[in-house]
């Protein structure tokens, strides 16, 4: 509009150097300026502002203790994983020497991952164990246990272990495959509820992280209405309105997130004796899951960034209503 | 530097508060806007701020049509013009200083640099001496001045006044106009919106005289 819009002859690119370094370092300044004022405005009301993180922190300790539980799900998953075999039974009339080669075409299928032969004697040896009857199957004549093979599948998804069984039970010499494939299913669903309702509860109360923010946040401008008028009437940018407020919603999201980890590190440490106790009772080695490093940085990361966005919805929707029609 | 093309202005739909408003005012001019309460100085101003958009017509500063600007070039629009605004929009938690300090501040400009900005328009208007005080231990002349101050900290290409010598005793107000003059001097573009005739009459730039929304009269500087 007046003179200071015509560039500087000669001098252009070092001026405009040194005004793009200057640019930063006022930006820089009022970054840190309004971060250090946003915390003195928080700590100015330190009972309402502590409320405020108290209520974010239930509000995340829910859903994060569920995935901290379903997390250690995963592990034990993990582990019933390797467990899930299929008992391929071989025909009665089967020699040893017939049962090592279909134990050799078992392995050779390409969905099988490794198998193990249990010979006729072999299993009735581990079912005497197994029952402690070794004295009344001792007596027994003839050992009527057919020798089988106990395969593992190198996909444990139910529906390929069904189709493996299929084939397996094609093979000559197979006489039946069995498997049971109903727990399986079950802890399949079971963990795909808990991941559902995780996620659920997660939106539910991230949503409810927001809100809490949010409407802080809209108090404040509120409470800031005039002030925010003014500096828009004299040329503020709607960032530079918007920054001290997103700080502030940082603030409250971060506290928030670190109330909510102590929470969960208390209550682990008040239950963990119980259910180490309960587990232990059950002949089951449990304790119950920590947050790691890098779930307490994901737990402080998302508190942070709802309380930023919180924020930012609050100081949007009302700067848009000022905005001129 | 302002143009106003058959501009009209009406407040929910139905009252019109400017009508058929044309007038040009040339780079570096100072000028005078008068008329009733009510007549639409204040609109006429706000529309120029672009805190207002015209229902009809153009309104152009600098030749750009200032209703085409996207809402992000607003700010920057705004901070080539100093404001005195009717009800001085001092905030009251903050010392004289920091109220003048705004504009620098809303530009990033170097702390040095503000101090010493601020202090030169605080000298101007006599108010040094209460850098430190409270707009609300000021009186209502004073917190005008402060007004004054913050308008012409950032030495805009543009000033536009809205009544800035309603509060003032006429010696004071006469010093107010005189350092209008100065700034209009070295090539300042000045607007001020008043009905104080008699100060008007003495100073003898162009007037532009609003009536009901109108441009009842548009007298050349004598
Ligand atoms: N935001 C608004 N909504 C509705 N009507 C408005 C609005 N602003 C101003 N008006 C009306 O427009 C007319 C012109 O108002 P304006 O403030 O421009 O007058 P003015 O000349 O500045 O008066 P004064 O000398 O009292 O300051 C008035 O009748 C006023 O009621
Ligand atoms: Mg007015």
């Amino acid at each position: 509009m007046s003179g200071s819009a015509q560039p500087a002859p000669r001098r252009g690119a070092r001026s405009h150097q040194t005004r793009t370094s200057s640019r930063l370092r006022s930006w820089l300044r009022h970054h840190r300026a309004m971060c250090f004022d946003s915390a003195r405005r928080l700590l100015r009301h330190p009972l309402g502002s502590l409320l405020t993180m108290l209520a974010i922190a239930i509000a995340l300790v829910l859903p994060a203790a569920l995935w901290l539980v379903l997390d250690s799900a995963r592990l034990l998953d993990a582990e019933l994983d390797e467990s899930a075999t299929l008992t391929a039974y071989l025909e009665a009339g089967v020699d040893e020497a017939q049962a090592m080669r279909i134990n050799e075409a078992l392995g050779a299928h390409p969905e099988v991952n490794a198998t193990r032969l249990i010979t006729a004697a072999e299993g009735m040896a581990e079912f005497q164990e197994s029952l402690g009857l070794a004295d009344a199957l001792g007596r027994l004549e003839d050992n009527p246990l057919p020798a089988s093979v106990v395969v593992s599948p190198r996909e444990t998804r139910p529906e390929a272990v069904r189709a493996l069984a299929g084939d397996l039970e094609g093979v000559s010499g197979v006489d039946e495959v069995r498997l049971d494939l109903a727990w399986i299913e079950r802890l399949a669903q079971l963990a795909e509820l808990g991941r559902r309702v995780a996620l659920a509860l997660a939106i539910l109360f991230g949503l409810g992280v927001l809100l809490i923010v949010g409407n802080t946040i809209r108090l404040a401008v509120e409470s800031r209405r005039q002030e925010i008028q003014v500096v828009t009437l004299i040329g503020a940018t709607h960032a530079f309105v918007r920054r001290p407020f997103l700080y502030s919603g940082a603030w409250y999201g971060l506290g928030g997130g670190l109330l909510a980890w102590a929470l969960l590190s208390l209550g682990g440490q008040w239950l963990a004796a119980p259910v180490t106790a309960l587990a232990e009772s059950y002949g089951a080695h449990f304790s119950l899951p920590r947050l790691d490093a890098a779930g307490s940085a994901t737990l402080l990361f998302s508190s942070t960034l709802l309380g930023l966005l919180g924020a930012w919805i609050a100081v949007s929707r009302h700067l848009a209503e000022m905005r001129p029609e | 530097m302002i143009a106003f093309e058959h501009v009209g202005k009406r407040y929910g739909g139905r009252f019109e508060a400017l009508a058929n408003i044309d007038f040009q005012v040339e780079r570096g001019e100072m000028l005078f806007l008068t008329g009733h309460s009510g007549a639409g100085k204040s609109s006429l101003l706000r529309l120029i701020m672009r805190l207002e958009r015209p229902s009809r017509g153009r309104v152009l500063v600098a030749g750009h049509d200032i209703n085409r600007l996207h809402h992000s070039q607003v700010p920057f629009y705004r901070r080539q013009i100093g404001v005195v605004f009717q009800d001085h929009q001092l905030l009251f938690d903050r010392s004289i200083y920091h109220n003048v300090a705004l504009p620098l501040e809303i530009q990033g400009v170097e702390p040095r640099e503000a101090a010493r900005r601020v202090r030169a328009a605080l000298d101007k208007v006599g108010l040094l001496h209460r850098e430190k005080a409270l707009p609300i231990e000021l009186s209502g002349g004073e917190q005008q001045r402060v007004g004054i101050a913050r308008a012409v900290v950032n030495k805009p290409s543009l000033l536009l006044a809205d009544e800035p010598t309603g509060n003032l005793d006429p010696q004071l107000s006469a010093d107010i106009m005189t350092l209008f003059e100065d700034f209009n001097r070295i090539g300042t573009t000045v607007m001020i919106a008043s009905h104080d005739l008699a100060l008007i009459a003495r100073l003898r730039h162009r007037v532009l005289q609003l009536r009901e929304g109108r441009l009842v009269a548009d007298q050349e500087a004598a």
